[in-house]
């Protein structure tokens, strides 16, 4: 189904603040995370880990699924389609990945930050975890930034079905060409 | 995702067969296997995974 221009523009709108947002949430998450993993200052330790739990689960998240079905519902509601463009699909198959990740990862997270609020962390306490979140915000922005790109640049490139679409639609559209020809064509014939 | 018009592939050889993947498409996805191999590869030899996330 393909939605009026102006129901367009409101997904459109819904989906880039989605998508902005949660780059900009993760940038956020980012220094917090080297915070954390550099600061010898167990105040600032606690602070970093207590806030990117808080960001994790209640911008973060949202964010994600925000962007995903916003993502969904602008290119099922265009002509772009979900599997036509091969840039379209490379977007779906990271934003799903990144999402299921971020879960994942989220309960790393929960440990360092439940961690965090018991004790005071030492420079070597969780060193693995701690490491481990460093890399995946970096992996995320990353993976974000390019998911903008896509979007931005989209690259050229249909997919197997999205020819077969296009076709049939070529054919029904000469098709409804031929009708209307042979209607204009036929009472003068009468 | 976009508020502009898709392109439509517009010639009429088209319809003989699909077009191939364009070049981005081949490179990212080779890039995106040898990240996925690496993974595994770094998860199997326990550089990384439930090992590491002990780290005292």
């Amino acid at each position: 189904m393909v939605m009026s221009p102006g129901a367009r523009k409101l997904a459109l709108t819904a989906h880039v603040t989605a998508s902005v947002g949660w780059l900009g949430a993760v940038t956020a998450f980012l220094a917090l995370a080297l915070v954390g993993l550099n600061s010898r200052n167990p105040g600032h330790l606690r602070g970093a880990y207590l806030a990117m739990e808080l960001t994790g689960w209640y911008v973060i998240v949202p964010f994600a699924f925000a962007s995903l079905v916003t993502g969904l519902v602008q290119s099922l509601g265009s002509t772009w389609g979900l599997f036509r463009h091969y840039w379209v699909l490379a977007k779906l198959v990271l934003t799903v990945k990144a999402t299921f990740l971020l879960l994942l990862h989220m309960q790393v997270v929960n440990h360092v930050a439940g961690a965090a609020a018991r004790t005071n962390l030492s420079a070597s306490d969780l060193s693995g975890m701690r490491i481990q979140l460093v890399a995946d915000a970096g992996a995320a922005v990353v993976v974000l930034v390019t998911t903008t790109a896509l979007s931005i640049y989209k690259p050229r490139g249909i997919t197997r079905y999205g020819w077969r679409v296009q076709n049939e639609q070529r054919v029904d559209r000469s098709d409804g060409r031929t009708a209307q020809k042979i209607a204009s064509i036929a009472p003068t014939r009468a | 995702m976009s508020d502009s018009t898709p392109p439509t592939t517009g010639a009429s050889s088209d319809r003989a067969s699909a077009p191939a993947a364009p070049r981005w498409v081949k490179v990212s996805g080779i890039g995106a296997l040898a990240v996925v191999i690496l993974f595994l590869v770094l998860h199997l030899s326990g550089a990384m995974g439930p090992g590491m996330h002990g780290g005292h």
